[in-house]
This record gives structure tokens, sequence and C-alpha cells, in this order.
């Protein structure tokens, strides 16, 4: 009986260790496909970059000599990259919050039940239909120095012309506006989404409790919402880090460098400059900055999450 | 509550309702680039039935970086060639800007999948000697016997490094300063006689200047915020741009256009500024010459390469006058912009040849003439301009004559022949920052030292990677 008893456990652990590795097995053949695609375009790309930020590259883009951290300290003491931090953390404050608020607000008017209220929905989210270079072509003929609308809006109004584009603290607004502009599209639509998830019987029973608008808005909307507000503010924060086509149009990255945000002065630095040991050296810091910023936005804001 | 929110939602509407106009602006903006697209096509469909037809002939891919007229006007000159003989077949093929081609031509350059002919810009010549993916022209011309003495010796000058031509000139312009003669006449001053030193530049520019209350109507005097206009203004006053004569007697080590020469530009630009008369419309070639149209600027620099489209787009009546130089120094004239045709090595013999035939060819000046009239470009080739249609087109806008005036009263020296350095397009975003900060309201000094010093950095930097 105790012979039977550990001939059976034996096998069984047997089959066991058999069945976990046919599992373990075919576990890896359904991960594959993802992992060869992660490996090919994200981590080959971020191997390489980390070696390139340690070389000096010459005109072929060949990294030939090692310079070891001379590029990240020649990027954390240069004048032109304290503009580049200092230009895209305003333009992210500039753009994240307002665009989250607007959509919000749009969201919430496009989700009250009214005859027609689809044709509105559609509108709202069709700047997701535009893509952000020919969005940035239309701004760029708003804000013309010479035959801009609004300047020629505001000179009928009797006020005086703004260099949108042209004067250092306006550029940053302009391409902030536009942004956000963009945005809208895709954070409203987010948003309506989670609206439409809220139980229906949470705002029965507060009305029956005599709860008023602004209330409901506070203790049930908001509260539900939260996971989605929580995904558009990550999503928002990591777009704005990351802004490259509508300054590549707009701007340039002037004048004066206020709109040089990190992934513009990134691309000049590798495409135009053919400086790709520097370029590398700003790629792995954005990075850096990123994932910080990221990993502190899951620490504290998730807190705040609700999940049903 | 309801009619309420219906108000609301309808003011929202009506507020994103500009939005939606502009969209259509932006699918016509599509639809028209779609267009170009479909031509494309016809013409790439037209060359592949070319192709086929001619299947012993040596065919060689030509790229080049000209879009619009320039596209057409290029491509109508390499049908001409194809035409013209049996034994070789030219593809033209469109690659974007100067620096996207230039970009590509970096990762196929020297294997054998490299165009025969690409088309690079003047401030890519260094790299393009130094990068070993070509065949200098010379030896094509030293093997034939090639008289290039017929070229127009102030174009040969740019792109002769060590004695030797290493690249076929093709496309070349200079600045000019146009002028609104209406706006000349209505502030009293001689429309024939532009004001061609600094100080007149300042003082007619005063004149020029309209003001309605704070808004500015009409500035005096306007640049580009692009460097190439002031390599051009220290050029024309004898100044360098870097040292080591410019870079050609022996590799540049060090920027110089701080200097005398170049703090008198920023000096210039700073006190117009100040006084109000100096409008700045940004570093976009198109928003520059907006400004001009719509008479919100009285002078500007532009290209010789644009001056014949301003003339004919004009609702007044353009002048066209040599660019300012500064009356402590001389006038030295101007330094040769545009591009140039370089022939790659380690393709085929034969393709190299069927390039060599096709510059030629391109040089001959029949195919300048038709080359000048449509672009505005120089004629490499002087006669070019005692051809027909050269002659009548003059005579429709004589102020074309002008540009070629004053390139050929350039006196050839270091100066006028252009910097050498393979770092340029980060000099010239050092200069166009220094310009902006000027006009800000820094120091002239500072801005400009700033900018020497942010390009000496890279000049050492790429000297160490190229050793």
């Amino acid at each position: 009986m105790k012979n039977a008893t550990a001939f059976q456990e034996k096998t069984l652990t047997q089959i066991d260790t058999k069945w976990r590795f046919v599992h373990w097995r075919s576990a890896i053949l359904y991960l594959l496909p993802s992992m060869i695609l992660f490996s090919v375009f994200l981590f080959y790309p971020l191997g390489k970059t980390l070696y390139l930020s340690f070389f000096l590259t010459d005109q072929q883009g060949v990294a030939n000599v090692f310079v070891g951290w001379e590029n990240y300290q020649y990027i954390l003491q240069a004048e032109s990259f304290h503009k580049s931090i200092k230009a895209t953390l305003l333009f992210v404050l500039y753009t994240v919050p307002t665009g989250i608020l607007i959509s919000l607000f749009l969201a919430l008017l496009a989700n009250e039940k009214l005859k027609g209220v689809g044709f509105f929905r559609t509108i709202y989210s069709s700047t997701m239909g535009v893509s952000v270079a020919a969005s940035a072509v239309v701004w760029l003929f708003i804000f013309h120095p010479s035959m801009g609308i609004l300047n020629q809006l505001i000179a009928s109004v009797g006020g005086t012309s703004i260099d949108w584009l042209l004067h250092p603290d306006w550029a940053l607004v302009s391409v902030a506006v536009t942004t956000i502009w963009m945005n809208i599209g895709f954070s409203f639509l987010i948003i309506l989404g989670g609206l439409q998830n809220v139980d229906e019987h949470l705002y029965e029973s507060a009305k029956i409790s005599g709860a008023g608008y602004f209330y409901q808005l506070r203790r049930i909307t908001i509260p539900m919402l939260s996971p989605t507000l929580f995904f558009v503010v990550t999503v928002s924060l990591i777009n704005a880090f990351q802004t490259f086509g509508q300054v590549d149009i707009l701007t340039q990255g002037g004048p004066s460098e206020s709109t040089n945000l990190i992934v513009y002065s990134i691309y000049r630095e590798a495409f135009v400059n053919y400086q790709f040991g520097t370029a590398s050296a700003q790629s792995i810091f954005l990075f850096l900055c990123i994932l910080i910023v990221t990993i502190l936005q899951f620490k504290f804001g998730e807190r705040k999450v609700h999940y049903q | 509550m309801k009619k309420f929110l219906l108000i609301l939602l309808t003011i929202c509407f009506a507020m994103l309702i500009t939005a939606c106009s502009n969209d259509a602006d932006g699918q016509e903006v599509d639809e028209e680039s779609n267009e170009s697209e479909e031509t494309n096509e016809t013409t790439e469909t037209e060359e592949e039935t070319t192709e086929e037809a001619s299947d012993e002939k040596v065919e060689a891919v030509f790229w080049h970086a000209m879009s619009g007229g320039g596209q057409e006007s290029i491509e109508a000159i390499v049908d001409n060639f194809n035409q013209s003989q049996n034994d070789y077949t030219i593809i033209p093929e469109f690659q974007g800007s100067y620096e996207e081609a230039l970009t590509k031509y970096r990762s196929v350059g020297g294997t054998e999948d490299a165009p025969a002919i690409i088309q690079t810009f003047e401030v890519g010549t260094k790299y393009m000697i130094d990068s070993g993916f070509i065949e200098p022209v010379q030896s094509f011309i030293d093997e034939e016997g090639y008289d290039v003495s017929q070229l127009e010796e102030n174009i040969l000058n740019y792109y002769t490094v060590d004695d030797q031509l290493y690249s076929m000139p093709f496309n070349s312009s200079t600045p000019v300063m146009l002028y609104n003669k209406d706006a000349f006449k209505e502030a009293g001053l001689d429309p024939e006689n532009p004001p061609q030193t600094f100080t007149e530049i300042k003082e007619a520019a005063e004149k020029l200047t309209v003001k309605d209350g704070d808004n500015t109507e009409r500035y005096g005097f306007s640049l580009l915020n692009y460097g190439w206009f002031i390599e051009e203004l220290i050029a024309t006053q004898g100044g360098h741009f870097v040292n080591n004569d410019n870079g050609r007697s022996e590799a540049a080590t060090e920027a110089v256009f701080n200097g005398e020469e170049g703090l008198r530009i920023f000096e210039l630009m700073d006190e117009m500024n100040k006084a109000g008369t100096y409008g700045n419309f940004g570093s976009n070639w198109d928003d520059i010459r907006a400004a001009f149209q719509t008479e919100n600027t009285a002078m500007y620099l532009d290209s010789s390469a644009g001056v014949a489209s301003t003339i004919e787009n004009a609702p007044f009546e353009v002048g066209v006058a040599y660019i300012p130089y500064s009356e402590e120094a001389e006038r030295n004239g101007v330094i040769i912009g545009g591009a140039s045709l370089w022939m790659s090595n380690g393709i085929d013999p034969e393709k190299q040849q069927a390039a060599w035939e096709f510059m030629k060819f391109l040089q001959s000046a029949e195919s300048q003439a038709k080359w000048h009239i449509d672009t505005g470009y120089f004629a490499i080739n002087p006669s070019a301009y005692e051809e027909d249609i050269v002659k009548e087109r003059w005579k429709e806008f004589p102020q074309l004559k002008v540009t070629v005036d004053q390139l050929q009263e350039t006196k050839p020296s270091y100066a006028t022949q252009g910097a050498l350095i393979s770092v340029f397009p980060e000099a010239r975003q050092q200069v166009v920052t220094a310009m902006e900060n000027v006009l800000q309201g820094t120091d002239p000094k500072e801005a400009l030292d700033k900018a020497a010093e942010e390009t000496n950095r890279v000049i050492e930097q790429a000297n160490r990677a190229n050793q």
C-alpha cells in the first residue's frame, strides 16, 4: 500500500513536470511573435541608442570615437538643451490639463440624451480624423504673420496684432493651442466612452435622494470616470513629451529655440547635424524622464483612481 | 435645462465650425497634392514605357531635389536628352528636399544601388568630397579634354577645390534685394536709385515705414532668418565665415563670422529693429515673400531663383538691386548658392559615362537657356544668355538681368568663393538663433559670439570624429 502511494506520487510528479514543460513550450510559442517584434523594433533600437550615446559619429554615422559620458555631460550643461527641457515642461503644462478639461466639458455635454446629439459627438471627435501634418498646415495659415486670419480679426476689432509664431513667448503658446485642438478628438472620445459606462442606477438613486447636477458630477461621475481619466492623462502626458510634427511644420524649433521641444531637438541633432551621439544621449534622457513621470503617476495618481 | 444644454452644444459647435471649414481646406491641400502625385505617376509610367522601349540602352538614375516648376523643367530637359541619342537613358527621380536627398544618399552611397547622379546643395560640398562616395568630374574632364572655360567662372570657383572640379554646377542662384517701387514713389524716394549701403538702407527704411497707431502696416526692410543671407552679407564686405581662408587653404578649425563684418550686419538689424523699421517674418521663405506681396515690407533679400515669380505675382512694380554692403568696406559681390551634380563611384563605368554625357548635355546653351527662363536659376553657360528665348524673357522682365550682372561683377576671392565646412547645417542653425536673439533684444556682439562658440564646438567634434 505504502509502495503504491509512493509509485503514484512519483508518476504524478513525472506527469506534472512533463506537462509543465509542454505548457512552458507552448507559452513561449505564443509569446514568440510579440517577443520578436519587440526585440526588433524596441529592444534592439534601445540598446543601439544607448551604445551610440557613448560615441562620436563620423559623417557616415559610424560610431568611431568612444567618449564615455561626454555626450551626457555636454547636454546637461548646454544652454540650448536646458531651453529644450524648459520648453517641453511648459508645453506639457499648457497642453495636458487644458486639453483634458476641454474634452471633459465637451464629453459631459455630448453625453446628455438629446435629439441629434450624435451629430455633435461626431463633430467633437472629428479632429481625430485629421493628420498632424494637415492640421498643423491649417494652423500655420491661421497664425500667418501677414495674411493670418487671427491677426486680421484682432486688427478688425482694433487690437494690436500678435507675432504668433515669431515671438518666443507666443510661439510656444501657439504650438500648444494647435496641439490642444488636435488632441481634443481623442480625449473626448475616450472620456465619452467612460461616461457611457457609468451605471445609470447610481444617478437614479442620487436623483431620488435629491442630489443636484454638480453634486452628482462631483460624487458620481468623476469618481466613476477616474480610471478613464487616469488613462487619458497618462497617454496625453506621454504624447506631449513626444510632440514633433506640429513643431516641425509650425516653427522648426524657433524663434530663439523657444519651441525646440526635446523630440525636435533629437531629430535635428541626428538627421540635420548628424551628431548621432548627442542625439542618442538626448533620447536616453527623454526615455528616463518619461519613465520617471509614468512611475510617479502610477504611484501617486492611481491611489485616487476608483475601480468598480 | 435641456434648452440650455442645446444652446451650449450649439455654441461649442459654432466654435468648432471654424475648425471644420479648416478641415475642408486641409482636404483641398491634400487633393492638390494628390493631383500632383497623379501627374508624377503619369510621368513615371511614361518613363517606364521609354525604359521598355530601350532595353539595350544604358540606364542611369538621376536623383534631384527640384519640386514644382523646377521638376517639370528638369524632366523636360532629361526627355530631350533621352531623345537626342540612342545609347543612354537617364531616369530622373525626385527625392525630396536637398537635406532629404542627402540623407538617403548617405545610406546607399558607395554601393551599386547608388544613383549615377545626385544633386546636392552647395553647403554639402565638403561633405561629398570627404565621403569617398563620389568620382570627381575632373577625371572625365581631363580624359576627354572637355573645355570648362565656356562655363561661368564665378560658379566654377565655388565647386573647384584644390584645383579640381568635383561636381558639375547645375542650378545656381545668388541673393538680390527686391523692393517695392510704388512704395518708394509714395515715400518720396527715387525708385530707380535704390539704397546700396547699410546707412542708406536704414535711412530709406525709416521713410518707407508706415504706422497706424501701434500696428506697423509696412516695414522698411526685412531679412529672412536664414543663415545664407548672413553669409552673403559678410562675403560682400570681403569677410570670411571660417578661418584658414574660409576653409579652402586648409580644413577650417574656427568660425570667424563674429568678426567686424558680421557684427556690422547684426548691429544694423538691431538698430533698425529698435527703431521699428525692421520687419521680422520668421524663417519661412513663403512667409517673407507673402509679406512683400501684401506690402507689409518694402525691401527684402531673396534668392535670384525667386525673382521672376515675385515680379509676376506682385500687384505693384518690383525693383531688383544688388545686395547692400557696409560703407566701411568695399563691395566684393556674392557667393554662389544653389546646387551641383555629383557622380557616384563604385557603379558600372557605363553608367558613369551616361552620367557624364548627360552633364555635358545639361551645360549646352540650349538646355541652360530653357532652365534659366523656366526657373530663374543662372545659366551655367553664359552663352545661353545669347539665346533668343532668354533675350525675349529679359525684355519682358529687365530686372532679371540685374541678378546676372551682380554675379558677373563679383571679384573672385576666398570671401566670395564661399566657406567650406562639413558642419554647415549646424552653423546655419546657430546663425539663425543669433538673428532671432538679436531681434528679441540680445546684444549683437553677445549673440554672434555665442553662435560662433557653438559652431566651434561642432567643428572640433567633427574633426575629432572624422580623423
